[in-house]
């Protein structure tokens, strides 16, 4: 028979004005197996604790429950000092007498209050003579980080897991590493050039000597646990000997052909063996296979870059490689995309070559974009005297499938408008607003100079149509402080579209085993305490996949992840919570159906084999490292032969009973 | 004292439970009614928590977890949605008022809609009353009254085979070449044991006959007899068989069904056994109810509808292709009852399962004969906890058939041989295709026709309906 101890707290008047606590430690005392009943005051203080200890300790209790707040609140606290008297500490459980009963049903005569909390306390003592005792379970770290994503996110991440002396495999899917930051002309609110303060960074990361950058490659597929990861990654074939390039130029120089240059939104040009900017990292080039001759003609026309390539580094039979890596620890940092125009119809996006993404002005504004930083029109090459910015293209608009706010679009387009006042000085910018949010520090300021001194004229309201007439854009909206109708000419048209995941976002996750929200950013932990975990252990994020947000944060994210990789390498082994399923061999028919609805991939084929060694049949097993004691396996199991510690059949079962 | 409701409402720890938290701290008042399971993740809530409340006095149940997409173990509750898909048909079905299992999306920051929910929850089942139904099921049947074992009133219609006047069933054509090919394979050692249908040795009666001599192989038969589904001598229950070594078996194309399922859930492997598959144009229900030739109110349920005569995925097939008869057309009488049913109201529904699982005596024979319910261990027999009452009391046969229905949803194949079986007469039929029904209309699955696809329990889909959930 256990030895049960019952501790009703009081919690001064937030238990104690509404239920009868010494009622409650009183008739908890005729529950089966209950040997001493406490009511206090405040359990949680610090005598509280002490007291909980000492009658452990004095009765030779072996299992508590706390009658008193959420387990979300206290439960690691008095597993704790239930652990100090000398218990395992998920000998203890949490009756939650005070969210769940004391605040809810404020009956002052406190019979409704008293009642339910006793009904509470009977289920958790009926529940804790289940318990049994649970280990932590320990696993083995390998102090190796994967770095997903070679934006500012990344690159900050892996330096920072890199300066503490642990190697970092940094994986980007594009030739050069730099992210979204590379595109950008000058950042909010201190207009730095971004590619002035991002580059230094980038070749620090490219050649940090802990630091293995796999570029124009991908995340395969990832295996394993927290502390022990199996990581492929596919390099794509850049048709080009890395190991032997010396970044000279020669080819791209000579290259006879050229094509649309995704890194300047195609409004520029570029040849067909290339680095997508001057300042990519590393500048090995790659050949663009979708267009070069070599690939979509007669094998043997061209070549001329093998011809010119010094240290014969062109390999036009080059391959998809495949590496696997072991890591304790992965970092994901894919970033974001914006929505394209086509999706503004209304706007005239996709129909009219003058109606851009803010992303696309900043290749225009960019000194290394397209244009040589000069704002010119993408249609005829004119500088435009009008540019209409639309913020919230997409954004905060359901109809757009986008609730969110995007964040930096409010920043981004004041930094527009000053940027093209800036060059072009006789220019007038427009800027049609819902609402303007300038959260950050000296972003009120920046937006303020904007309007005060850079001469942008802000409209409240929204723009129903972009249209042509007569060759020029006309922009349709409202002015809702003026309450008029507004009919601009504009030259330009910038469209602040909404910021959203990446494309293949969802995919990676499910290769990753992640959860992600509605639209296909990442889901923390916690989106306030624990805002760069996600809910399986050993996997970290930071940066724009976790939802919109503007560089500082993005860094600040990416140093912050690092921190937890940095505490989790801290360790030789790593101990877990021990809430994970467990299989009954003896039972096991080996259906399969926990390792088909197992989210995690936590169920491994184990063989039964007699003495001799011969394999008799397979049975479930569950990898413990893996397992996170989601119990979606418990319930699929026809013949209850996998059960969850923590939350065992027979736990559910008797506080099912105890109603 | 006058009656509360007693609701159990089993939430998620991340979401739901961390809602209710919420509406403490935000000092949200709602009805005292409700008391809190928490699991880690409603996909961890089995269908048995459920009915397990009912039994012990719940008047009603919430079940409430993370929205989609929301899920703190990616995804544990859309999981758990399919299962609510199919454990809400069968409850419905079964007559437990919908009301009084409630399903739904309660966020960590949705304080109010938990409390909402439970003030509505609870004003709506006070208005059902106390579920007395559940909990007064005391019996008024044989079993519980201690009254005369169905299965001996019974009996005496039951005749151990073929009246001796009665002519029997002529064997169906390509007999002949299934024995060939039974021979052929027991000679070269393909396999050591033919499981197939023949004549018992003193009645006058179709039994399962295992062929393990060459020589034997006249004893195979095949004819309108041939209803069992003999593939319940294939997975690893019925060690004694596999002791015997590689199998071959003849097989309907319904039987070959049940194979898939099988074959699906690796219980057997597709090298390990030798399908004889006999081309098929309906048997006889009950081999007893023969009266010299085959007419078409005789024939199995499971043969009305029938789209599997020329058996499919067999190793050899014998016998011509055959059409579907007249008989065999659509609809079935089930499913004639189980509109009937369906049309009814939840009170005259439950009244029909009440007055059938009354007379349920545990026999267990339903399952004996699935060979879907291969565990070794069924879970009536794991007594910690005890899940299911062991006794024949009413409500253990509740819990009993409806666990029974929930374990094979969506993987019957609807070979009927539980409802022959039932001594009691139990319409298990309904049940199971009731389920069915509820398979291919919410996942268009049918069960028994992939042998690559994954039961529709464990699997799932993001657009799977919740038009059911809150």
């Amino acid at each position: 028979m256990s030895k049960i101890g019952v501790f009703v707290c009081q919690c001064g008047n937030n238990i104690a004005g509404t239920v009868d606590t010494a009622k409650v430690a009183d008739e908890a005392k005729n529950l089966p197996g209950v040997v001493h009943t406490e009511n206090c005051r405040f359990l949680c203080s610090s005598p509280g604790q002490q007291l909980v200890k000492e009658i452990i300790k004095t009765n030779g209790l072996d299992k508590v429950v706390i009658a008193a707040c959420s387990p979300h609140m206290h439960e690691k606290t008095f597993r704790k000092a239930s652990e100090e008297a000398g218990l395992n500490p998920f000998q203890c459980e949490i009756a939650n007498i005070r969210e769940h009963c004391s605040w809810v049903h404020e009956d002052k005569t406190k019979v409704i209050g008293t009642e339910k909390s006793l009904d509470i306390t009977r289920m958790t003592v009926e529940r804790v003579r289940r318990n049994g005792p649970l280990d932590k379970i320990r696993v083995p770290v390998t102090k190796k980080a994967l770095v997903i994503g070679g934006g500012v996110a990344g690159i900050q991440a892996a330096l920072d897991i890199a300066e503490a002396g642990h190697e970092v495999i940094l994986v980007e899917k594009e030739p050069s590493i730099g992210g979204q930051m590379a595109k950008l002309s000058e950042t909010f609110p201190t207009m730095d050039c971004s590619q002035c303060i991002l580059t230094p960074k980038m070749v620090e990361a490219a050649h940090h000597p802990k630091i293995r950058l796999y570029t124009y490659s991908e995340v395969e597929s990832v295996e394993g646990y927290i502390g022990n990861f199996t990581v492929k990654i596919r390099k794509k074939a850049k048709s080009v000997i890395e190991e032997l390039c010396t970044e000279c130029g020669e080819c791209t120089a000579k290259c006879p052909f050229t094509a649309p240059n995704e890194f300047d939104s195609e409004m520029g040009k570029r040849k067909l063996i290339y680095i997508p900017f001057p300042q990519a990292v590393p500048a090995i080039p790659i050949i663009d296979r979708d267009h070069c001759p070599k690939y979509v003609k007669d094998k043997k026309k061209c070549g001329v870059c093998a011809k010119v390539c010094g240290p014969n580094c062109i390999d036009f039979d080059q391959e998809d490689t495949f590496v696997t890596e072991k890591v304790g620890a992965v970092l994901v940092a894919t970033g974001y995309e914006v929505m394209g125009v086509e999706r503004f119809p209304e706007f005239g996006g996709g129909r009219y070559k003058d109606v851009i993404t803010g992303l696309d002005f900043e290749r225009l504004a960019s000194a290394s974009g397209p244009t040589g930083g000069d704002i010119k029109r993408p249609s005829d090459g004119k500088v435009p005297n009008r540019v209409v910015f639309i913020e919230c293209s997409g954004s905060r608009d359901e109809s757009k499938g986008v609730a969110y706010c995007s964040n930096i679009c409010c920043m981004y387009t004041a930094k527009h408008a000053m940027l093209y006042k800036h060059k072009v000085h006789e220019g007038q910018s427009f800027i049609f607003y819902m609402d303007i949010r300038c959260g950050g520090k000296r972003y009120e300021e920046f937006h303020r100079r904007a309007v005060e001194h850079e001469g942008a004229v802000y409209l409240r309201g929204r723009v129903s149509r972009v249209y042509e007439r007569n060759g020029r854009l006309l922009v349709q909206g409202a002015d809702t402080l003026s309450g008029s109708q507004v009919e601009l000419e504009a030259d330009l048209v910038v469209l602040a579209t909404a910021v959203v995941p990446r494309i293949g976002a969802k995919d990676l996750a499910k290769r990753l085993g992640i959860s992600y929200d509605g639209y296909g950013f990442y889901n923390e932990y916690h989106p306030k305490l624990r805002p760069v975990e996600t809910a399986t252990a050993g996997i970290y994020l930071a940066g724009a996949c976790i939802g919109p947000v503007d560089i500082p944060t993005s860094v600040a994210q990416g140093s912050a992840a690092a921190s937890k990789v940095l505490a989790l390498f801290s360790n030789e082994e790593l101990s877990r919570e021990p809430v994970v399923a467990e299989v009954n061999t003896a039972t096991c028919n080996a259906c399969w159906d926990c390792e088909t609805a197992c989210p995690y991939h936590a169920i491994q084929r184990e063989a039964v084999k007699d003495r001799a060694g011969n394999v008799l049949r397979y049975v479930a097993k569950v990898n413990e490292g893996v397992c996170v004691g989601c119990g979606v396996c418990v319930a699929a199991c026809h013949s209850k032969t996998i059960d969850l510690r923590g939350y065992t059949d027979a736990q559910i079962y008797a506080a099912i009973c105890a109603l | 004292m006058s009656w509360e409701p007693k609701i159990v409402a089993f939430v998620c720890n991340w979401c739901t439970y961390a809602g209710a938290d919420l509406a403490g701290v935000t000092r949200t008042q709602y009805r005292p009614n409700v008391r809190l399971i928490r699991v880690p993740c409603t996909g961890r809530v089995d269908p048995l928590f459920i009915i397990k409340a009912f039994e012990q006095g719940a008047d009603g149940v919430l079940i409430s977890g993370c929205h989609p997409g929301d899920c703190h173990y990616i995804s544990g509750n859309l999981h758990a949605k399919r299962r609510w898909i199919f454990f809400k048909g069968l409850t419905d079905f079964v007559g437990i008022e919908p009301e009084r299992i409630q399903y739904a999306w309660v966020s960590a920051s949705e304080a109010n809609k938990w409390a909402k929910m439970v003030d509505q929850a609870t004003e709506t089942i006070r208005g059902l009353g106390p579920f007395t139904k559940y909990h007064a099921l005391k019996g008024t049947g044989t079993a519980a009254n201690g009254g005369a074992c169905p299965l001996l009133v019974w009996s005496e219609a039951w005749q151990p085979g073929i009246p001796d006047e009665v002519p029997l069933p002529e064997d169906a054509p390509f007999v002949p070449a299934l024995r060939e090919k039974a021979r052929e394979l027991l000679e070269k050692g393909e396999v050591k044991v033919v499981i197939g249908y023949g004549w018992a040795k003193r009645q006058r009666r179709i039994v399962p006959v295992f062929i393990t001599e060459p020589g034997d192989v006249s004893r195979l038969v095949f004819n309108p007899l041939c209803v069992n589904n003999l593939s319940v001598y294939l997975p690893r229950k019925q060690g004694d068989i596999a002791k015997l070594g590689k199998p071959a078996i003849v097989a309907k194309g319904c039987d070959i069904k049940t194979i898939t399922v099988l074959l699906q859930e690796e219980q057997i492997g597709r090298d390990g056994i030798v399908i004889l598959g006999v081309s098929c144009s309906g048997v006889i229900y009950r081999q007893e109810l023969w009266a010299g030739k085959a007419a078409p109110d005789l024939l199995a349920p499971k043969c009305i509808g029938c789209d599997v005569q020329t058996p499919r995925l067999a190793d050899h097939v014998v016998g011509e292709p055959v059409a579907r008869s007249v008989e065999q057309q659509g609809p079935s009488e089930v499913q004639r009852q189980i509109e009937a049913l369906d049309r009814k109201s939840p009170g005259e529904r439950w009244d029909f399962w009440a007055e059938h699982f009354d007379r349920c005596i545990k026999c267990y024979a339903c399952s004996q004969v699935c060979p879907l319910c291969y565990c070794d261990r069924c879970i009536t027999e794991k007594n910690n906890p005890q899940w299911v009452e062991t006794s024949a009391h009413p409500q253990g046969n509740f819990s009993w058939n409806l666990v029974r229905a929930i374990h094979l949803a969506g993987r019957c194949t609807y070979c009927g041989e539980c409802d022959r079986v039932c001594p009691a007469n139990i319409p298990l039929n309904l049940i199971n295709r009731k389920l069915a029904v509820v398979s291919e209309e919410a996942f268009d699955y049918r069960s028994g026709y992939d042998e690559k696809a994954h039961p529709p329990m464990v699997v799932y889909h993001p657009d799977d309906k919740e038009n059911f959930i809150r």
